[in-house]
């Protein structure tokens, strides 16, 4: 995502992004592609097929790959669940091992258990996925 | 106009209009855009070289930038994106056989413009939310968080598809709720199929000029009530992409 290309009112929720193309190209794809009108059979005589290079809208469609991927956002919650009372202290505990942030805010006595090796695993994967998402975007917006 | 060379269509408009020298079409280098008028109608055009293939991204981003930046000051009929004909006459024969059709349907565009608004869940975020309220799936969380893909891809699967629906009621909901609280400030809306798993909304609005600020200020509003849960993006103002649908013009 370009930062430059969007803008907003300091402190809004709303991120503008101007139209005219000035959005990423993923923008771009979206609002353009299969829009507009198609001409119709009786001047298509005189439409010449053009070799258009391929570029495929991105189609979202569940699979057993979206939900591991859900899964293993799981795994990365760092987020407390708000009606649990207590627990910041003890992931506090478990993410001295981990980076803020990607620590695993794992339920009870798991959380205590969840140092060393396994929170470096787990923040190794956490770290290869957001190395992975946007070399995979990008083949996807072409 | 030599035989390799083809006439690329961005949009109609009304015949009035004209591009400015330094509008920029397709192709590299760039064509230059001009209009064919014929009646009420015109035609955006740039000479296209038939070997050269279309559809580099500085060829979409042309594209846009032209049909948006003539959406802002007259209504435009955006044509199929990689529409080649063979020359002046075919532009005309195309301006001809559908006239009323076109001229009515730019009417109804008068001062009219697009705007999308685009939102992603804040993953975190949304399924923290999620497992709070639903005890099976925090219990499903419980079982795989830590243990590796491996040993626990069943229950990895199952509460995936969980979160993988909730989301998509979520969506169906914050899309209407989207609908109900700005809608009243556009001319037509549409929903949009989501482009990403994580999508919160994604509805195309058709806003008359005068209702452009109201219209901004609802969706800001909207933003800001779910700021935490969706970041909230509003692209435009656009040509109206969304709201002219072939069937509708061809029949």
């Amino acid at each position: 995502m370009t930062v430059s290309t969007t803008t907003g009112q300091p402190g809004s929720a709303l991120e503008r992004t101007s139209g005219g193309g000035g959005g990423t190209l993923a923008d771009v794809v979206e609002t353009v592609l299969d829009k507009g009108v198609v001409i119709d059979a009786q001047v298509s005589i005189a439409v010449v097929g053009i070799q258009l290079l391929e570029i495929n809208a991105r189609i979202v469609i569940a699979s057993v790959e979206t939900y591991l991927r859900f899964a293993e956002a799981v795994d990365r919650l760092s987020i407390v669940p708000k009606d649990t009372k207590g627990l910041p202290d003890l992931v506090g505990d478990a993410a001295g091992a981990a980076t803020k942030g990607k620590a695993v805010s794992g339920l009870g006595k798991a959380a205590q258990e969840i140092s060393g090796a396994v929170a470096d695993s787990l923040r190794d994967r956490g770290s290869e996925r957001e190395r992975e998402r946007p070399r995979r975007r990008r083949d996807e917006e072409r | 106009m030599g035989q390799e060379n083809g006439l690329f269509i961005y949009g109609i408009v009304p015949s009035d209009v004209e591009p400015t020298p330094e509008a920029e079409g397709v192709g590299s280098p760039p064509g230059e855009v001009i209009a064919i008028q014929h009646g009420e109608l015109a035609a955006l055009v740039s000479e296209v070289g038939l070997e050269e293939p279309l559809g580099r991204p500085a060829d979409l981003t042309a594209y846009e930038r032209l049909l948006d930046g003539t959406a802002v000051v007259a209504p435009v009929l955006p044509v199929r994106f990689g529409t080649v004909v063979t020359g002046a006459d075919a532009v005309e024969d195309l301006l001809a056989a559908h006239h009323d059709r076109f001229a009515a349907a730019l009417d109804e565009l008068e001062d009219r413009l697009q705007y999308t608004v685009h939102g992603r869940f804040d993953e975190q975020e949304f399924i923290s939310g999620f497992l709070a309220e639903n005890a099976a799936a925090a219990a499903l969380a419980d079982e795989v968080r830590g243990r590796p893909e491996i040993e626990s891809r069943e229950q990895r699967i199952r509460l995936g598809e969980m979160i993988s629906q909730a989301v998509e009621l979520r969506r169906e909901a914050e899309n209407r709720d989207l609908i109900d609280a700005v809608g009243r400030y556009a001319e037509a809306d549409v929903a949009l199929p989501p482009s990403h798993e994580l999508d919160a909304v994604r509805v195309s609005f058709l806003v008359a000029g005068d209702e452009e600020d109201e219209f901004v200020r609802a969706v800001e509003d909207f933003a800001e009530r779910r700021r935490d849960l969706i970041r909230t993006r509003l692209i435009g103002p656009l040509a109206p992409y969304d709201f002219v649908s072939a069937h509708q013009l061809v029949e």
